[in-house]
């Protein structure tokens, strides 16, 4: 089909054209992670930056978290509404969800990139700010029922003209900052960055010219959306639906929070349809998605299903149409709706139905659920550390996190976290941790048994226990999938669900409620198990093969294979390996 | 008579470089001999004995050292052809293989498997007992159950064991002690203990490397007594040296001992010769070889060591010099992709059926076939003319491209050029970004046959000023072996912070890390004079999860209550050199203590005397041709002046545009590179840029 394609650039320049951009893009993360002075931008990397077309179309991200910049063109757009005089040297600060932010914790700075006078992009950085100056020193407030419980919004202020900051403005966000230094430097950092990118642009259209730089947007896009219809239309046409919920949380939504979704997938024309309209009103708390991340976590549910190597911008996004409700808590919220955690929370959720929804077309499409965010193993844990002179430590650690669910052709990702961040966030290091807080990791380990089987199987969840040395501990978490668990897809089982506990002195393992706050005494133990992912397929058309390899990982026991999979082991071996009996298995299986 | 010889043995070539006693240096190269790489070995010292007009007996008789850099261990892990190993780990912590610390994927990448630990579950036992971060006996270790552990490994005909126990870095008694009881059960059966293989206090990357350890022991062990035998056969009465992957050379005998750090160790050459070649601070080294392009640098004129190298699906866990591999080389393909972009690699053409051209069977169009077209090599100067290139067959492999793209042959064969240049920035960009060097201010230094090809547009994409094409090029990481010192890493975890610093223990550390390391240059001969000892210690911020690595010096072999401030200071400006920011206010934690021996060999500065003749008159070049050109969206043939390097006296200068040919390698310089031959005969080029 290529042989056709016409591009308006010399083919060569439009794959060093890409070259440069993504360059561009992966010297402003640097220098966002360099110049940041926060932890959670620096260490935990939750920064993103793009460039845009000036008229908001998303051209390039690298290094990028998903929810961060699927939908970056909503939290650029009002600035072009709100403003007729954009010029050069204009910097506009954006984080409300009212005006296309995703949520108030994630500071979006954008700068216009203008050539000879004309304004051609927008440079984007977006840091996830540690603090915003909310009512609780946090950035993630499940029960903040509306915009007056977050912290400072800005709904796209111009903070700077002729590259000048407004002093003024900034002292507003640095006042209402428990860490205002900190809260500037961080700004800055941004600030690095945007300009960073104006100036790489600009040696670009020097030594390319303005209208070759055009004409590559426009090429690269045609390019995306080639490849974005091409794997739509290997896709069946009908139109799917999916059902899921986020667990009960009390005060807030005592039912859970039920997502319907719908999609309409049209391979002839190359277009999927997405509608979320069926859904609720927005609850009383922060787990209302704003417009941003419900359209980023719609867009993302599709590209988990196509290639992997297809671009993640404007040409294949416009291949994707998203349907939102105003006044939705799955969808565009209503002045002045609580929205602090749209970035986990109900927007896992949505995002987990969106990987799924595709499974209803049937094999090899879809995938099973994944667990979501924060259990007992990804806490935020605190406390006065009894080995500094009772110096109090506060953080989240990353001891162990949900796995993922499986597709067609393959397991679950064991270290998958939540599908906000696609697996890319690190595990913790034992001795690390334990050197830098006065606890003690006393186990962590695979689950073996607690995923959903299948034709393909779930990741196994991690199963654990802490404590703290000489000293009590306080332990956040709010661990989803303890009521509704991950669900396998066409025939495949579900996992079990998360569970927190906790040791007492006496030895007696008590339940913990999901969303929590507790007080780990000296002397008691944390338990968690994290919860696997869902299973794929029908586990008797499992691959005998695949049903000895997860044995001989520990994923599963030698019982599960002859229950449930109804394969007979030969073995161990003297290395210690099971394999398969054929003939066992075969006399199994026909009578499964 | 008495020769130096470097032979590093590369994925496609075993290249030897040798130099005589007169500081003449000579390249020779010969196919690598994949299984039995001691073959390749032993050829490639005929073919330089030939070179030298001698007998091979007669020339290898002559040889002082021999040093060497190999595959054979990286060889044996990408193919899992090692021993069978067990692990025994914490009770509560069987997964730490398996989980490592999540492995890296892309963000909407989900039609992968998850990838299989290093050792099998069924080779990986726990036993109850551990040890906490301060070093106290928290729980007792359960002996019986040691017992039991080991009994089953054994049972399961393990060959070697590898003990991996928490925090075992700052109290090692329940490693000593199962090692104790392995040895009971089992005398003979190797054992590799994580804090004496990797003293890091990070679990998951010092077990990886304990286990990778105790698995290639037999691999190396057995390579390195049959090179022996072979070499004593050959009459070889020299000394034999080792590269590592830490910078430097080490006796057979240590690295029988610690034979994980042969992993990798070639490529870490090419950075060592860097130090020799240049005073320059911030060095970026770029190796093109056929399948891959291999980048390292170096920072304030040292070598980059990172723990966070890869090797197949685990990491290496040990410190060692940041070498990253791109799969863009000669040999790597070109293709149109469904949406109609050109993309080239990873998939390579390697050496055979190699390129079209090559006329070895290759019908895929490749970066080679691409050079060729446009004019920068020339079909009947290939490797000295011993290679003769076919154009038709290039021209046919890129057709069927150049048709898909709907441009001309010509035009193709560039975007196939200047894509593969993209991809090399690409990682350069990558491990400079990390690494804290801007590429516009660093210098270059080309190494492998086919870097200076490429290296002028992609030093104009970079923006650098400077760059230099050794007269070595083409074996540069031999070249570095040549001149390496004998080095080794000699490290203790002990974790501190400045505000409470355990300082008599960190005193005690150094002193015991400095006699191990005195004892290895003893017993690698290096007279006293020669010793030299560099410190160096991790650290981070508070609550930091990734520490940097510090160097500081002593004054009188001891620290003081005074020096704390110092080593402080020294960790905030390495913090803002590497990071751009500092936190002075914040607490500074040292987790690990490292000596570093290096023993400056004797006969290491003899190719400096080999200089080139002074350049007599202006350069006269030996032919013109045509060259493709590219000037911003433009490109076109242009005929340029050819000069031979050998024609070409130290002094001599030459403005770009130009070609240089030598014998091992071509070099395109475009408009505004100018060079200038220094007395080694390498090309330092300066870019004049409008």
């Amino acid at each position: 089909m290529s042989t056709t394609q016409q591009t308006r650039l010399d083919p060569f320049l439009v794959s060093v054209l890409k070259s440069r951009f993504e360059s561009i893009v992966r010297e402003m993360t640097l220098v966002v992670t360099k110049a940041s002075r926060s932890a959670v931008i620096k260490n935990a990397k939750d920064l993103s930056c793009a460039l845009l077309t000036y008229d908001h179309r998303l051209v390039t991200t690298e290094d990028a978290l998903p929810i961060h910049v699927t939908s970056m063109d909503v939290a650029t757009r009002p600035i072009t509404e709100f403003f007729d005089d954009v010029k050069q040297g204009d910097i506009f600060l954006n984080n409300s969800p009212f005006t296309g932010g995703t949520h108030h914790a994630d500071l979006i700075m954008a700068l216009p990139v203008f050539f000879d006078g004309e304004p051609l992009f927008w440079a984007v950085a977006l840091s996830h700010h540690a603090d915003t100056g909310a009512p609780e020193p946090s950035t993630y407030l499940p029960y903040a029922k509306s915009i007056f419980e977050e912290g400072m919004h800005w709904p796209c202020v111009r903070v700077a003209e002729n590259y000048e900051e407004k002093k003024d403005i900034l002292r507003m966000g640095a006042l209402r900052n428990r860490v205002p230094d900190l809260w500037l430097g961080d700004v800055r950092a941004q600030k690095g960055a945007v300009l960073t990118a104006e100036k790489r642009i600009v040696e670009l259209c020097e030594k390319y010219g303005k209208d070759s730089i055009k004409d590559f947007v426009e090429d690269w896009f045609d390019y995306a959306d080639r490849r974005a219809k091409a794997e739509i239309s290997k896709l069946p046409k009908g139109t799917y639906d999916y059902q899921i919920a986020h667990d009960p949380v009390p005060g807030v939504a005592d039912e859970g929070i039920p997502i319907n979704l719908k999609i309409e997938v049209d391979p002839e024309a190359g277009e999927i349809t997405v509608d979320v309209r069926d859904n609720i009103d927005c609850v009383p708390g922060g787990l209302n998605l704003s417009e941003n991340t419900c359209l980023g976590a719609c867009r993302i549910g599709v590209f988990n299903n196509l290639d992997a190597s297809l671009p993640h911008c404007y040409g294949s996004a416009r291949r994707i149409k998203v349907l939102m409700r105003e006044g939705s808590a799955i969808g565009k919220p209503v002045y002045p709706a609580g929205t602090s955690v749209a970035t986990t929370n109900v927007n896992d959720r949505l995002t987990t139905a969106g990987n799924a929804i595709f499974s209803k077309m049937g094999k090899p499409f879809g995938q099973a659920e994944g667990g979501p965010h924060l259990p007992v193993g990804m806490a935020v844990i605190s406390g006065q550390d009894p080995f500094k002179d009772g110096q109090t430590y506060v953080n989240q650690i990353f001891v162990g996190y949900a796995g993922g669910g499986a597709n067609h052709g393959h397991d679950g990702w064991l270290t998958y976290c939540g599908p906000a961040n696609g697996g890319l966030i690190t595990l913790d290091s034992v001795e690390v941790d334990e050197s830098m807080y006065p606890f003690i990791i006393e186990s962590r380990e695979v689950e073996a048994d607690s995923q959903g089987y299948g034709e393909f199987e779930g990741a196994p969840g991690v199963r654990g226990a802490y404590y703290p040395l000489n000293h009590d501990m306080t332990v956040m978490y709010a661990a989803d999938a303890s009521t509704f668990a991950p669900r396998g897809v066409l025939g495949g089982l579900d996992a079990n669900p998360t569970k927190s506990r906790k040791k007492t002195r006496k030895g007696e393992v008590v339940d913990l409620p999901a969303f929590n706050q507790e007080l780990c005494a000296d002397g008691e133990k944390m338990i968690f198990n994290s919860c696997g992912g869902g299973g794929y397929g029908n586990p008797l058309d499992r691959e005998p093969t695949r049903v000895a390899k997860s044995v001989n990982l520990g994923f599963i026991c030698a019982d599960t294979a002859r229950e449930v999979y109804k394969v007979a082991l030969s073995g161990p071996d003297s290395s210690g390996r099971f394999d398969v009996d054929a003939d066992a298995t075969a006399t199994l299986r026909k009578t499964a | 008579m008495s020769y130096q010889v470097c032979i590093d043995i590369g994925g496609t070539f075993t290249d030897c470089l040798v130099v005589a006693p007169d500081g003449e240096v000579r390249i020779f190269k010969s196919p690598t001999t994949p299984g039995e790489f001691e073959n390749g070995f032993v050829n490639v010292l005929h073919v330089a004995a030939e070179g030298y007009g001698l007998e091979s007996a007669a020339f290898v008789a002559q040889i002082d050292q021999i040093v060497h850099g190999s595959t054979v261990a990286t060889n044996a892990l990408v193919e899992r052809k090692v021993a069978r190993t067990g692990v025994i780990l914490n009770e509560g912590h069987k997964d730490i293989l398996t989980l490592r610390e999540g492995p890296r994927k892309g963000a909407f990448e989900w039609k992968i498997d998850y990838p299989e630990p290093y050792i099998p579950a069924s080779l990986t036992e726990t036993v109850r007992g551990r040890i906490d971060a301060r070093g106290h006996e928290h729980v007792a270790l359960d002996e019986a159950q040691v017992r039991e552990a080991v009994q089953k490994l054994i049972d399961r005909g393990v060959e070697a064991i590898a003990v991996g126990l928490l925090w075992s870095v700052v109290n090692p008694a329940h490693e000593l002690r199962v090692a104790e009881i392995i040895r009971e059960m089992q005398p003979g059966l190797a054992v590799s203990l994580s804090h004496k293989t990797n003293p890091l206090p990070r679990e998951y990357k010092r077990i990886i490397a304990t286990a990778i350890d105790a698995s290639i022991s037999p691999v190396i062990s057995s390579y390195i007594s049959k090179l022996v035998t072979k070499l004593e056969e050959g009459n070889f009465v020299g000394e034999l040296l080792l590269a590592n992957c830490v910078g430097g050379m080490m006796p057979t005998e240590t690295m029988i001992e610690q034979p994980i750090y042969s992993v990798m160790s070639g490529p870490t050459l090419a950075p060592m010769a860097a130090l020799a070649l240049t005073d320059e601070k911030d060095v970026i080294v770029g190796d093109m070889g056929g399948t891959t392009f291999d980048v390292s640098a170096l920072r304030d004129h040292k070598l980059i060591i990172t723990p966070d190298s890869m090797i197949h699906d685990d990491a290496l866990g040990i410190p060692k010099v940041d070498v990253r591999s791109v799969g863009a080389g000669g040999g790597s393909i070109a293709h149109v992709d469904v949406g109609g972009m050109l993309q080239v690699g990873p998939h390579s053409a390697g050496a055979r059926p190699g390129p079209a051209c090559f006329d070895l069977g290759g019908d895929k169009p490749t970066v080679t076939d691409a050079n060729l077209l446009l004019g920068l090599i020339d079909p009947d100067y290939f490797l000295g003319g011993a290679f003769p290139l076919r154009c038709d067959l290039a021209e046919q492999a890129v057709k069927p491209l150049a048709d898909e793209l709907g441009v001309s042959v010509e035009k193709a064969a560039y975007a196939i050029y200047t894509t593969a240049n993209h991809n090399m920035v690409g990682a350069i960009e990558d491990i400079t970004i990390r690494e804290g060097l801007n590429p516009r201010d660093s210098y270059f230094v080309a190494g492998g046959g086919g870097t200076a090809l490429h290296i002028a547009e992609m030093a104009d994409v970079m923006g650098l000023s400077n760059y230099m094409i050794p007269r070595f090029m083409a074996g540069l990481s031999a070249f570095g072996g040549l001149i390496s010192d004998l080095r080794n890493d000699f490290s203790g975890a002990l974790h501190t912070d400045a505000r409470r610093f355990r300082l008599d223990e960190v005193n005690t550390l150094i002193d015991e890390l400095r006699k191990e390391a005195k004892a290895f240059l003893e017993a690698a001969r290096v007279p006293e004079d020669k010793h030299t000892f560099e410190l160096s210690f991790q650290g981070r911020y508070e609550y930091q999860s990734w520490e940097i690595e510090v160097p500081f010096t002593l004054e009188n072999g001891k620290l003081s209550e005074t020096d704390i401030e110092d080593l402080a200071a020294r960790f905030h400006a390495m913090h803002e050199r590497i990071y751009s920011i500092r936190n002075e206010d914040d607490t500074v934690e040292f987790t690990r203590w490292n000596v570093r021996a290096i023993g400056k060999r004797d006969t290491i500065d003899t190719w400096r005397a080999g200089k080139v003749a002074a350049q007599d008159g202006a350069p006269v070049p030996k032919a013109h041709r045509p060259v493709w050109i590219q000037e911003g969206v433009d490109g076109g043939f242009r005929d340029l002046p050819v000069y031979e390097l050998n024609d070409l006296g130290s002094g001599a200068e030459v403005s770009g545009p130009s070609v240089v040919e030598a014998e091992t390698y071509t070099a395109i310089f475009r408009p505004g590179h100018d060079f200038k031959v220094d007395d080694l005969g390498n090309l330092l080029v300066t870019i004049q840029r409008s």
